[in-house]
């Protein structure tokens, strides 16, 4: 007895000893270059030697630090895009560290508010404006000037890395929304499993065709998620011609008759024609889609790896046209330089290097996402993956769900899911619901709340 | 004369020996705990956005707010529903699991092992077997619940459902924790006094009245205090399992902080929030010391 | 007769409680062992129709799983090793000795439990920002160095202790530290294990903590090297179930060792009049 509890007491003592000296010996090597001074050299050689054992003999390495949160099945695709640019450029190293969005969006304001966090990080677009107003992030005008051609970029996007007409970001990612079909289940409804859907028409009769709500083989005509997803229901306000909030963002749009027509189009056919479950997150309504338990689906090009490994047999197809034209949702992750960092030129560096031909052809044809830019044209890695093609081709149709407004997380969260849930629960009228939405989102726009 | 010196001397000796007893964990809270908390306090009194290292002062502003804040008293309503629907039956069960894992039957460590596997696994992996086994359209459970003739419910996606989904799901996390503590209480518990009972000709109900639950007091007390303070501060099952929805039907008090704090940046109004809840949970748990007559010790 | 009924009727109990609270997890690791385009189907299926190790395989290739396991290992054993000696010395002088402003001491305690840890995160990643300890493994350890959790439940056992004990050992000129380190503590060895395996469970799962206070890859526990298999739009489910199923096997085995001291307290009730 009394001597296990000695062995533990030594290990203790032991582990907390050599932890102490680790860290100790950390702060003593000279070669830690100067700008993370308050990290720890060993665990950057350590770093290293995991990268591949390249070598900076000169010891003067610029050191850059990249937060983000590329977790899941595309997390190699960009960790290798990291590990590229390291190989190339002998006197720059850039560690990536991923955590999970939440947790990665929790510290990052914090640390860059105290004056310290990442020199370069990556958050979804809409955060650009928070982040910008705040000074957080360096302005990038000059790196666009020269080095970026914002030309290459397709069009909705080079907004998207704007606020006030200044560039604050470059793209790190881009997806574009399509709509998945299930091919067997057309085919059993008796639909063409090779002719998807082009018009809102069509689109609603493929819906009610594939929606069986009786009970043991129910299926849903499409999985319509509403909060802790891609954003769907704007790609249908979008199609009538509607909208939350005006161009200029200064008034709501919520009552507006367009918007509130395919709100209650779509609602009806949710409520009483039961073609999608309601309250479901975006990954519920995969799941629904990949067990064969929904004919459609809007998603992004992440879905396609998923879908084809579970061996579904279905296809993708730009959005079916509404009475105001094709549109679609676009996302896109933004690389931003955080305002504290002392190595702006290597920040540049690696910004163009991220955005070239070369690296976007390889973490398209890696990651299934079409590239940032338009000019790739038939470059053979964008081909690898077949889906490629037909998610940057609607890239033009695409448009971003409340951008550059800073209180996006706001008006989503507290102002747009609640009043779509309110009405597909039946707990209030498509007319009470969004008149009550749209005194809460002038309030938020004009500083209210 | 000398029998009161020498108690002065145990007196001054304990003295001692309390203040260096006390000195590392009290100065460990004192910096990782109070401090904080202070801070909080005052924060709570000006604008605090995570995105400016400035705080302005707004006086009474995040307070007067949280009066008007409908939506934070539909957490506190969710709230007081989690703790009265997961607490009582949570705590009946794990006694009555105790009681049965302390008697001495064969294969029991086996048991004690299963009943306490939710409690070491994390809510992230937990989230995920619930949200597969209560899909009401592909999950395993309600495909045998409704084999077995049960009304389809939504669960997690009901407006009704979701909270008592999430209340059985929270029973299920912690009763091996309950459990376990209980078990070590009734373990300490002399065996003679067992005896004197049976001599007395008392039954085993009257022996579970007369002198188990008497001698579990002070556990039992804790467990209550710790179960309440806990679902008062329910979290993690409620952000990883419905995201405090639908439309908040499930959204508690620390999920509405962490909401502000973390999803919005308002850490001054998550603060304000922060210090109500304590206020509350504080006298809850004086009130609950006071049932328990806390001081008196047997 | 009747008693061989009763204990049927106890097994049965027994059995009915371990399925219903196991359930979940024979469900994760089977999932495990099925291929990942398997796992979302319908109708559901509870056993694979195709056995594979592959997830475990991927687990190990994808992430740097014995860097994580070395850290998630410093992290919690540190975390439980010294917080259970700070928190049963405080115990101690809560349960056993008198001293002035005892009561609103412990009250003190008490409200360090009152507070979600949500919110003092933040204040306490500042705090550490500007100490400069982020990312080391002082920063992970030294805040949690005490727990008033453990405290209050280790007083609730201490106060149940027979109270002659420790005059007993007073007067033959016992000191405090060896009344607590060689009689009290022995006493409450079940209490003690318990708490143990709390502390470890708890650090060992905790995801948010490590996450904000390390910045890189090689400070990551394994909840948040698990974490790195779930994407924002896309969940790997098999991976996940088995590096669920991997990195809850030492708990099982902590639990399972500590399990022989939860016995123990039998053995002393004797001392107990």
């Amino acid at each position: 007895m009394k001597t296990s509890a000695k062995r533990w007491a030594t290990t203790t003592v032991t582990l907390l000893a050599a932890s102490a000296l680790a860290s100790a010996c950390g702060g003593g090597k000279p070669a830690a270059p100067a700008q993370t001074a308050g990290q720890d050299s060993a665990k950057q050689s350590a770093a290293q030697e995991q990268s591949g054992g390249k070598q900076d003999s000169s010891g003067k390495a610029v050191t850059l630090t990249f937060w983000n949160g590329f977790t899941g099945p595309d997390r190699p695709g960009y960790e290798n895009l990291v590990k590229q640019f390291n190989d190339t450029h002998p006197n720059m190293k850039v560690t990536i560290d991923i955590s999970p969005w939440d947790s990665l969006l929790a510290k990052l304001p914090t640390s860059l508010a105290t004056g310290q966090g990442p020199d370069l990080a990556a958050f979804d677009s809409s955060l650009i404006t928070k982040y910008a107003k705040s000074n957080l992030i360096l302005p990038l005008d000059d790196l666009y000037s020269n080095g970026v051609d914002q030309n290459v970029l397709p069009k909705s996007l080079v907004s998207a890395m704007k606020y006030n007409n200044k560039f604050y970001a470059v793209p790190a990612n881009n997806a574009t929304l399509l709509l998945y079909y299930n091919k067997d289940l057309f085919k059993a409804a008796g639909l063409d499993p090779n002719k998807p859907p082009s018009t809102w028409d069509e689109w609603m009769d493929a819906i009610r065709k594939t929606t069986k709500t009786n009970g043991s083989d129910k299926q849903y005509g499409i999985a319509l998620a509403d909060h802790a997803t891609i954003p769907m229901w704007p790609i249908l306000v979008w199609g009538n011609g509607g909208n939350f909030v005006s161009d200029d963002n200064k008034s709501s749009r919520m009552t507006d008759p367009k918007t509130q027509e395919a709100i209650k189009t779509w609602s009806d056919l949710v409520i009483a024609g039961g073609v999608s479950p309601t309250n479901l997150t975006g990954a519920e309504a995969d799941k629904l889609f990949q067990s064969g338990k929904a004919a459609m689906e809007m998603n992004g090009p992440w879905a396609t790896g998923g879908y084809t490994q579970a061996g579904l047999n279905y296809d993708v197809a730009p959005i079916p046209a509404g009475p105001a034209g094709k549109v679609t949702l676009a996302s896109t992750v933004a690389l931003v330089a955080g305002k504290n960092t002392k190595n702006k030129d290597a920040v540049y560096e690696f910004m163009k290097f991220w955005v070239s031909k070369d690296a976007q052809a390889q973490l398209s044809g890696q990651t299934g996402f079409p590239p940032v830019r338009t000019d790739l044209g038939d470059d053979p890695k964008l081909k690898q993956n077949p889906f490629v093609p037909k998610f940057a081709d609607v890239a033009n149709d695409a448009k971003y769900y409340l951008p550059g407004l800073e209180q996006y997380d706001k008006i989503d969260s507290d102002v747009i899911v609640p009043a779509i849930q309110a009405i597909t629960n039946k707990k209030a009228s498509v007319d009470a619901a969004l008149k009550d939405a749209d005194k809460k989102l002038n309030d938020i726009l004009q500083g209210k709340n | 004369m000398n029998i009161a010196r020498k108690r002065t001397s145990v007196m001054n000796r304990q003295k001692r020996a309390a203040f260096w007893f006390l000195l590392p964990s009290m100065s460990i809270l004192a910096l990782f705990v109070f401090w904080p908390i202070a801070d909080l306090f005052w924060l709570s009194f000006h604008r605090w956005s995570l995105l400016d290292a400035n705080h302005a002062y707004a006086g009474l502003a995040n307070y007067v707010k949280l009066v008007h804040d409908e939506r934070f008293w539909n957490a506190v309503v969710r709230t007081v529903y989690f703790t009265a629907g997961s607490v009582p039956v949570g705590i009946v069960l794990s006694l009555a699991l105790a009681l049965l894992a302390n008697e001495p039957l064969k294969g029991m460590s086996a048991f004690k092992a299963i009943y306490f596997l939710p409690v070491i696994s994390s809510f992230a992996i937990i989230s995920i077997i619930w949200s597969f086994l209560l899909d009401p359209d592909i999950g395993l459970l309600s495909y045998w619940l409704k084999a077995a003739g049960f009304p389809a419910s939504a669960w997690l996606r009901s407006t009704t459902w979701a909270m008592p989904a999430v209340i059985a799901v929270a029973i299920w996390k912690n009763v091996g924790f309950n459990m376990v503590i209980l078990l070590a209480g009734l373990q300490s518990i002399s065996a003679s006094l067992y005896e004197a009972a049976k001599i007395d000709g008392a039954g085993a109900l009257q022996r579970f009245w007369s002198v188990t639950l008497p001698a579990l007091r002070q556990t039992l007390l804790f467990v209550v205090i710790i179960s309440v303070i806990a679902s008062f501060q329910v979290f993690d099952q409620v952000y990883v399992m419905t995201r405090g929805g639908p439309l908040n039907s499930t959204e508690t008090v620390v999920y509405y902080i962490y909401h502000h704090g973390f999803e919005l940046l308002d850490m001054g109004y998550a603060s304000a929030i922060a210090w109500v809840l304590f206020v509350v949970v504080f006298l809850i748990t004086l009130l609950q010391l006071r049932l328990f007559r806390f001081n008196e010790t047997d | 007769m009747r008693l061989s009924v009763w204990r049927a009727a106890q097994y049965a109990l027994l059995l009915a409680a371990a399925a219903a609270i196991a359930f979940p997890f024979i469900w994760m690791v089977l999932t495990s062992l099925k291929p990942e385009g398997e796992i979302v189907r319908f109708p559901p299926a509870l056993f694979p129709s195709d056995w594979t190790l592959d997830a475990y395989v991927q687990v190990w290739k994808r992430i740097p799983f014995l860097l994580f396991f070395k850290n998630s290992v410093v992290f919690a054993c540190g975390v439980t090793l010294i917080s259970l000696a700070f928190d049963s010395m405080a115990a101690y002088a809560f349960a056993r000795l008198a001293f002035p402003g005892k009561h609103a001491l412990f009250v003190l305690v008490l409200i360090a439990l009152m507070i979600p840890v949500q919110v003092t995160m933040i204040p306490l990643f500042i705090m550490l920002n500007d100490w400069g300890w982020i990312d080391t493994y002082a920063a992970l350890i030294v805040p949690r160095a005490t727990n008033a959790f453990g405290i209050f439940m280790l007083r609730q056992f201490f106060v149940g202790l027979p109270k002659e004990l420790d005059e007993a050992a007073r007067i033959d000129g016992c000191s405090e530290f060896r009344l607590y380190w060689q009689i009290v503590l022995p006493l409450a060895k079940p209490a003690v294990a318990s708490l143990a395996v709390f502390h470890l469970m708890y650090n060992w799962n905790d995801l948010l903590w490590p996450l904000i206070i390390t910045n890189s890859q090689e400070m990551r526990t394994l909840p948040a090297g698990l974490a790195l298999f779930m994407g924002q739009h896309v969940v790997e489910y098999g991976i996940l179930t088995a590096g669920a199923a991997i990195a809850t096997a030492p708990l099982v085995a902590a639990f399972l060792s500590a399990q022989k001291y939860f016995v123990q307290g039998v053995a002393f009730t004797g001392l107990k009049e």
